[in-house]
């Protein structure tokens, strides 16, 4: 009887010891289809399936300079692993969020977030995501995510974040 | 010898009398010409006006005193305080005792009186006293209203005797819409709030559980246009003050609509649309629904603002490569550039009065508002400091109103106003955070 | 004839030709200003402005139902106008306060007039300021609350604001005739332009050459006014000269001695003293393209004499910032001839009567 129970311990602990270790999965994304589900707790941010994990692992979010909204190297290469999920990941839709720091007047911020948003449309598009799978929407200056009154805030906030939201159907 | 005596005298009377005549000249009327004077607020007196029923003491001063903090609230009058007084006025229909107001230099003088008749009606009579000159300036008027809107009684007596000093058009009895903000900056609840242009009177008009930005009023004062994401994007609405309904303009298809502004006739609206990440400026009947777009340019355009006759627009663009002001037909087609200062300009306003353009300009890291001609000339910056942005033209275009939020995690934004010649800059009292100010037209 | 007799006839007519004809030779006179005026009294100024002003009548409106959140509390204002009632004092004896002084003799007796105002403090560069070079950066122009011609530091606290600066005036228990004491009063301090806080920000980092300080040409103006003035007369003499010498007299006598005209100075100081209580701060845009031209009789003591100040003329304006205009201008006269401007009295008859032109083109954007 204490045999059987140990064992049942022993063989329990292996099981769950398998979702600890993460670095069987790739961090650029590139994982195949169904590869990983069995073995992490479906939905969290190993899972390469979850918004969580796109949040996370792979950036949900672009950076730009002063009035710009030009994409840099460094977002396309974010952008590019969220056109891969996306592909990879069809039931979900995204709005792509705009926004832009404090430095301006509050309608022309409106309308340079809704440029930035439209930068990472038209990228994502590019690399074969739908485009109504997406919308495009602006905060301006109103949703600041840094408050403090400096570049050091201002460069987080002049950002374009992509929103995913499941589809009804899935 | 007689011919020598008479070519003497000929020549006597001929040099004396120019001499006479001219000393006759000298006494024609001195000229002089003056051509510097001084710039300083005009002293004037109000004493509290008489109370000629037993129910209208209270009225009567608080009446006073909301003249006395319009006028003074301008900065180009100051009052000379009730202490300081040396006669007191307990009858409206006495002759004033004009050399005591002189003896504490006061130049004008409003005396009034306060009354509450059978009905329940207020009546306001009052005169005002170019105390110097012994006389009065203008009628005596007086006005009838109820005992609630008392504030707008005082505020037209405070118009009336602010005309008559200065000549402009009159603008206190007037309101404000704008944005009242609460909480912290990554985090603001924002509503349309409406008030009387001093402060008082506080009504809100929609409720907190979206973003809302930038109300504008129609020309009558009766209906207000503003952005709101209540729907989840930037949509543009038209608000009745009265019966507070609400109704979502119909735009052409695209992500969002925004910066909506009324034209004089009170029915065509211009706004931004934003499309395929692109923003222009449309125009929109809202009697007939028609609309028509103005501009088609791969800039930014937005921020529109209609000349008084509503033949121009003058609108922010960032088609040079930074944000500027241009000013087209109200039509569409070309515009011309009218900022080229250093800097970057935006939410232009074309004043009531037509002849000047008030704007927001950043350079160098601070904010300004500034006016400028209708061409761009003379270019005169208000006022400076970390955030200023969003002015509003006073109805008789004399006094610009504006945001002016402050640095930090901290900051808060706040109504403040300043006249056109740059004095007199001061904060508009709120009981929250306020921003988007739009100045109405002069109530009837 | 003798020879004696011709020549001396030539030369006579040669004088009488070269007195009529030699006109034809001098420069030409300066030009003057010809404006038709016709001087109208307050009332019938009041009278022609008065249309612009005068507001209908509205009957009364009834008072609305209370209205819903947001409504304005409509209210309906009755304008109606009520003749002034400030009627003789027959009625209402028990509040009939003490008859009216006479306005005109209100402070301080003439013969006890205090020392002259105090110099009032100039900046050195005033003098110079042609020759500095129009970048210099100069200091940043404090903000006061009044804006003047010349910049006026600011008093002791306790000092009495007051148009001129006088100085305390001691009582001398020696003295036969016991001066009325006057406390010290000192100009209120003063800038000479306006500063907007976009100003004041840039002075602190002067990126752009500040705007030179506007100043008034006195030199410049003076001897262009005694000039124009001695030319007409010149022209004057020489037409009244001829209308002697042909018999047409209607010069009326006067009894007064007439003397020199007044000196520059002296047209200065006057000058200076009204444009000091000359306040065009409260002054609509358009009352301030307004010149107004308004004559003034004075008394002796150098007082204006109020019911003479009329508006002879104006340009620039119309309706009713005229009226503005002309009521600063009159103010300006009334409030700094209170006490009597420094006018010599021997000169009299060259100051009885003044025409005083205020021109507010150099105040409109300070």
């Amino acid at each position: 009887m204490k045999v059987l129970l140990r064992a049942t311990f022993v063989i329990a602990g292996i099981a769950l010891s398998a979702c600890t270790s993460a670095e069987r999965f790739n961090n650029d994304g590139t994982g195949g289809a169904g590869t990983g589900t069995a073995s992490g707790i479906a939905g969290g941010a190993q899972d390469p399936t979850s918004p969580l994990f796109f949040q996370q692992s792979i950036g949900d979010r672009v950076l730009f300079e002063v009035d710009q909204s030009t994409l840099t190297p460094d977002s396309q290469f974010v952008l590019n692993g969220q056109a891969d999920w996306l592909n990879s990941n069809p039931e979900y839709t995204a709005i792509l969020e705009g926004h832009a720091d404090e430095q301006g007047t509050r309608e022309y911020n409106l309308a340079l977030g809704a440029r930035r948003a439209n930068a990472v449309l038209g990228h994502l598009v590019s690399k074969g995501v739908s485009a109504d799978r997406m919308r495009v929407i602006s905060y301006g200056k109103e949703r600041p995510l840094e408050i403090c009154s400096d570049e050091t805030c201002y460069s987080k906030n002049r950002r374009a974040v992509t929103v995913l939201s499941a589809a009804p159907s899935s | 010898m007689r011919k020598w005596i008479q070519c003497l005298t000929a020549f006597a009377i001929l040099f004396a009398a120019p001499t006479l005549t001219m000393a006759q000249e000298r006494e024609g009327p001195l000229r002089i010409e003056i051509t510097e004077g001084v710039i300083e607020p005009l002293p004037y007196a109000i004493p509290d006006m008489v109370a000629e029923t037993a129910q209208s003491e209270d009225l009567a001063r608080q009446i006073s005193r909301v003249i006395a903090a319009d006028l003074s609230g301008t900065g180009l009058f100051r009052e000379i305080p009730r202490n300081a007084h040396i006669a007191r006025v307990t009858n409206f229909s006495s002759p004033v005792q004009f050399a005591d107001w002189k003896a504490i230099n006061a130049q004008a003088l409003i005396t009034g009186g306060v009354s509450v008749d059978g009905s329940g009606r207020l009546v306001v009579r009052f005169r005002l006293h170019d105390v110097f000159a012994g006389e009065d300036i203008g009628d005596g008027l007086q006005l009838v209203g109820t005992t609630d809107g008392w504030r707008r009684i005082a505020h037209k007596v405070a118009d009336q005797v602010y005309s008559r000093l200065t000549g402009e058009d009159p603008y206190f009895d007037s309101r404000v819409v704008f944005v009242a903000e609460t909480g912290p900056k990554n985090a603001r609840q924002k509503q349309i709030g409406i008030m009387d242009y001093d402060g008082e009177n506080v009504v809100y008009l929609t409720g907190s559980n979206s973003i809302v930005l930038a109300p504008r009023f129609s020309p009558s004062g009766n209906n207000l246009l503003y952005t709101s994401f209540e729907s989840g994007f930037p949509k543009i609405y038209l608000l009745n003050i009265g019966n507070l309904s609400q109704q979502e303009l119909r735009t052409p298809q695209g992500e969002m609509s925004f910066s909506p502004r009324f034209g004089p006739d009170g029915q065509t609206v211009v706004y931004s649309l934003t499309s395929g990440g692109n923003t222009d400026l449309y125009a929109l009947n809202i009697a007939n629904g028609q609309g028509q777009r103005l501009t088609a340019a791969p800039s930014i355009e937005t921020a529109p603002s209609f000349s008084p006759d509503g033949s121009r627009i003058v609108f922010e663009s960032d088609r040079s490569g930074s944000p500027q002001l241009y000013i087209m037909s109200s039509k569409g087609g070309d515009a011309q550039r009218i900022s080229f200062g250093q800097g970057r300009y935006g939410t232009p306003v074309w004043s009531p009065r037509g002849d000047l353009i008030a704007f927001t300009k950043q350079s160098k890291g601070r904010f300004h508002i500034g006016v400028m001609r209708t061409d761009g000339s003379e270019e005169r910056l208000l006022t400076a400091s970390f955030l200023d942005e969003g002015p509003t033209w006073s109805p008789n275009g004399r006094v610009i109103m504006f945001t002016r939020e402050t640095q930090g995690a901290g900051g808060r934004a706040a109504l403040h106003s300043v006249d056109i010649t740059g004095r007199n800059l001061r904060q508009v009292p709120t009981n929250t955070g306020a921003s988007d100010p739009s100045w109405s037209p002069l109530l009837q | 004839m003798n020879a004696g007799q011709i020549i001396s006839g030539t030369a006579h007519v040669g004088l009488l030709a070269a007195a009529i004809f030699g006109g034809a030779f001098k420069a030409e006179p300066l030009p003057f200003e010809v404006t038709e005026v016709t001087a109208i009294s307050s009332e019938e100024f009041a009278l022609l402005v008065a249309p612009d002003q005068e507001p209908d009548a509205l009957a009364n409106i009834d008072t609305p139902e209370p209205q819903e959140a947001g409504q304005t509390p409509d209210v309906p204002v009755s304008v109606e106008e009520t003749p002034p009632e400030t009627a003789q004092p027959e009625v209402n004896e028990a509040t009939q306060p003490a008859p009216l002084p006479e306005v005109e003799e209100l402070g301080p007796p003439p013969q006890a007039e205090v020392s002259d105002e105090a110099p009032v403090l100039q900046p050195p560069e005033e003098d110079f300021a042609v020759l500095l070079p129009e970048t210099s950066p100069q200091p940043a122009p404090q903000a006061a609350p009044r804006v003047a011609p010349q910049p006026i530091a600011q008093p002791e606290p306790d000092v009495r604001i007051d148009d001129v600066d006088q100085k305390a005036s001691e009582p001398d228990e020696q003295a036969e005739q016991s001066e009325p004491e006057t406390e010290e009063t000192a100009q209120e301090e003063a800038s000479d332009r306006i500063v907007t806080e976009a100003e004041k920000l840039e002075a602190a980092a002067p990126e752009r050459s500040v705007r030179p300080k506007t100043r008034p040409t006195r030199a410049a103006e003076a001897p262009e006014t005694q000039t124009a003035q001695e030319s007409q007369t010149d022209d004057d003499s020489v037409q009244a000269a001829l209308q002697q010498a042909l018999g047409a007299n209607d010069g009326p006598a006067d009894s007064k001695p007439s003397g020199p005209p007044l000196t520059a100075g002296e047209k200065d100081g006057l000058r200076v003293a009204v444009q000091r209580c000359w306040n065009v701060g409260s002054l609509s845009s358009d009352a301030l393209a307004t010149t107004v031209i308004v004559s003034v009789s004075m008394a002796e003591d150098g007082k204006p004499v109020t019911s003479t100040i009329k508006l002879l003329d104006s340009s620039g304006g119309s309706g009713s910032s005229v009226k503005q205009a002309f009521d600063a201008a009159r103010r300006a006269i009334i409030r700094c001839g209170s006490k009597g401007f420094d006018l010599p009295i021997e000169k009299y008859a060259a100051w009885r009567e003044i025409e005083m032109t205020f021109n507010p083109e150099r105040m409109r954007i300070k």
